[in-house]
C-alpha cells in the first residue's frame, strides 16, 4: 500500500466521506451510520478509489 | 557486527550521520540476525517519524520556534562571554543583528586558530598576535613636539621593537607610509636616520601651531605594526592550544598572516565571510552564530529551523536580511508585499508599474479567498481504477 502524508489521507478520506453522505454505493458492508467513520474504514481497508496526484 | 550487517546498514537511506552512530554502537555487540532486523526495522521507522511530510507548513513553525524563545531572551546583555576583557553583543541584540544581516557586527570579534607548531608555543603564539593587534607609532618610542624647530621628533625605542619582532627600518618606512594614505593627511615632510631610529615630520605650513599638534596626533595614533582594524588580541589557552581573540575583525588581512590555521579561525562578521568565503560559508555562519546565542542563553532550538531560515536568507547568492530590505520586500507577489508593511504604497506603485499578481503564493491566496498550497490545500485527488 502506497503510503500517504497526513494531508493525503484527510484529503482522500474528506473526499469519500462527501461521496458517502450524498449517497454513493458503499464498498465494504459495515454497522456504521457516520459517513465520516465509514470512509475511514474503507480508507484502512484500501479500497477507496482515489489516490493522489504527486507533482 | 559482521561485514553483511555493515552493507545493509550502508544500503539504507538514512543520514550518514545516523548509519556512523549504528555502526559504532553495534560494532563490539553481537547481535543475532532477527535481532538487527528488529533494529534496523526501528531505526528506519523512527527516521522517518522525525521527517517533515510535504505540505507541512514549516515556515511559520520555524518561525514560532525560534520566535517563542527569543521572547524569553534577556533584552539587554552586555557581556564579557568567554573571555575576560573581550566586549561581545550577545542575546537578543546579536540575534536581530544576524536576521538582519548587519554589514557590520556592533562588536565584530575574531577568534583566531594557530598551526600546530605556533598554538602549542606560548611565546610564538604571542608573535603571530603582535603580526594581528594594531599596534600605535607612540608605543615603539618616545614622540615629542619641538616647537622650536617647528617639528614632531620620533626617538624609536630598539629594545621594543626588537621584542615585537619589527625592524627599526620598517617603522620608518610605514609610519609616514600609513599616515597619508590610512589617516589621509598629506601635509607633512619626513626626514629619518635608521642608525639613530630618528624620525623628524615637519608640517608643510610653519606658521601655525595647531598644524603642528594636528600633525603630532596624526604621528602618535598612525598604526604601524598589525592589521589597522583589530584593536586588541588577547592570547588564551584553551584545550591544550593557544587561541587568539580579537576585537575588530578582518577576515582576509589575518588570513595571510603567516602561522594561522585558515581552516578554523572565524569571524562573527557575516558579512565578511560571505564577501571572503563565499556564500554557503556565510550560510553556516548564519547557522552556527544564531545557534551559539540560542544556547548561550540556555535555548535550545531545532538546528533545522535555523538552517531554514539560513537558507531563506542566502538564497539568492548574498545574505539578504529578513524583513523589508530583505526577503519580504523583495517578494514577486504584490499582494504578498502589501500584506507585510506600508499597504498603500506598493500598491499604488504596482498599480502605476502595471504589475500582474500570479496568486501562486499564499499570502495572496488568503487575501482573495482561495485555498492555499499548503497542507490538504496542496493535495490533487486523482480517480483510482478500481483492479
Amino acid at each position: 500500500m502506497q503510503s500517504y502524508t497526513r494531508y493525503e489521507r484527510a484529503r482522500i478520506i474528506g473526499a469519500r466521506a462527501l461521496q458517502i453522505s450524498m449517497g454513493a454505493p458503499l464498498l465494504i458492508t459495515t454497522e456504521k451510520c457516520d459517513p465520516l467513520e465509514i470512509a475511514i474504514e474503507e480508507f484502512q481497508q484500501n479500497i477507496i478509489p482515489i489516490t493522489v496526484k504527486r507533482k | 557486527m559482521t561485514p553483511e550487517q555493515e552493507q545493509v546498514i550502508d544500503n539504507e537511506t538514512l543520514p550518514a550521520k545516523t548509519k556512523e552512530q549504528l555502526k559504532k554502537f553495534l560494532s563490539e555487540k553481537n547481535i543475532s540476525d532477527d535481532q538487527f532486523e528488529e533494529i534496523i526495522e526501528r531505526v528506519n521507522s523512527e527516521y522517518m517519524s522525525t521527517r517533515i511530510e510535504a505540505c507541512e507548513a514549516v515556515g511559520v513553525i520555524a518561525a514560532q520556534s525560534i520566535g517563542e524563545p527569543g521572547t524569553q531572551m534577556t533584552m539587554r546583555t552586555f557581556h564579557y562571554a568567554g573571555v575576560a576583557e573581550i566586549n561581545v553583543t550577545l542575546g537578543l541584540p546579536r540575534l536581530i543583528e544576524i536576521m538582519d544581516a548587519r554589514k557590520e557586527p556592533s562588536t565584530p570579534t575574531m577568534t583566531i586558530y594557530l598551526e600546530p607548531e605556533f598554538g602549542a608555543d606560548r611565546d610564538r603564539a604571542r608573535e603571530v598576535s603582535w603580526q594581528i593587534e594594531a599596534a600605535t607609532l607612540q608605543e615603539f618610542g618616545d614622540i615629542t613636539i619641538d616647537m622650536q624647530d617647528m617639528q614632531v621628533v620620533v626617538h624609536l625605542n630598539s629594545a621594543v621593537c626588537e621584542k615585537r619582532k619589527i625592524p627599526v627600518g620598517t617603522i620608518i618606512e610605514t609610519a609616514p607610509r600609513k599616515i597619508r594614505e590610512r589617516r589621509h593627511y598629506r601635509d607633512f615632510e619626513h626626514e629619518s636616520d635608521e642608525k639613530e631610529g630618528v624620525i623628524n615630520f615637519m608640517p608643510k605650513s610653519r606658521e601655525s601651531y595647531q598644524n603642528l599638534f594636528q600633525l603630532a596626533e596624526h604621528v602618535r595614533k598612525v598604526i604601524v605594526q598589525g592589521i589597522d582594524d583589530i584593536e586588541r588580541v588577547v592570547v588564551r589557552k584553551e584545550s591544550g592550544e593557544y587561541i587568539l581573540y580579537t576585537e575588530g575583525s578582518n577576515l582576509k588581512d589575518v588570513f595571510d598572516v603567516e602561522g594561522v590555521d585558515t581552516r578554523r579561525t572565524r569571524t562573527n562578521n557575516i558579512n565578511e565571510i560571505s564577501q571572503v568565503l563565499g556564500i554557503e560559508a556565510a550560510r553556516n555562519a548564519i547557522i552556527h552564530e544564531a545557534v551559539s546565542t540560542l544556547n548561550e542563553q540556555g535555548i535550545l532550538v531545532d538546528v533545522r529551523h535555523i538552517m531554514l531560515v539560513a537558507d531563506m536568507m542566502c538564497l539568492e547568492g548574498e545574505v539578504k536580511q529578513i524583513g523589508r530590505h530583505g526577503i519580504a520586500g523583495e517578494k514577486e507577489s504584490v499582494l504578498s508585499r502589501a500584506a507585510f508593511e506600508v499597504t498603500v504604497n506598493h500598491l499604488l506603485d504596482a498599480a502605476v508599474a502595471n504589475e500582474v499578481d500570479e496568486l501562486s503564493g499564499v499570502t495572496e491566496n488568503v487575501i482573495v479567498g482561495q485555498p492555499i498550497q499548503l497542507g490538504t490545500g496542496d493535495v490533487k485527488l486523482i480517480a483510482k481504477p478500481m483492479n
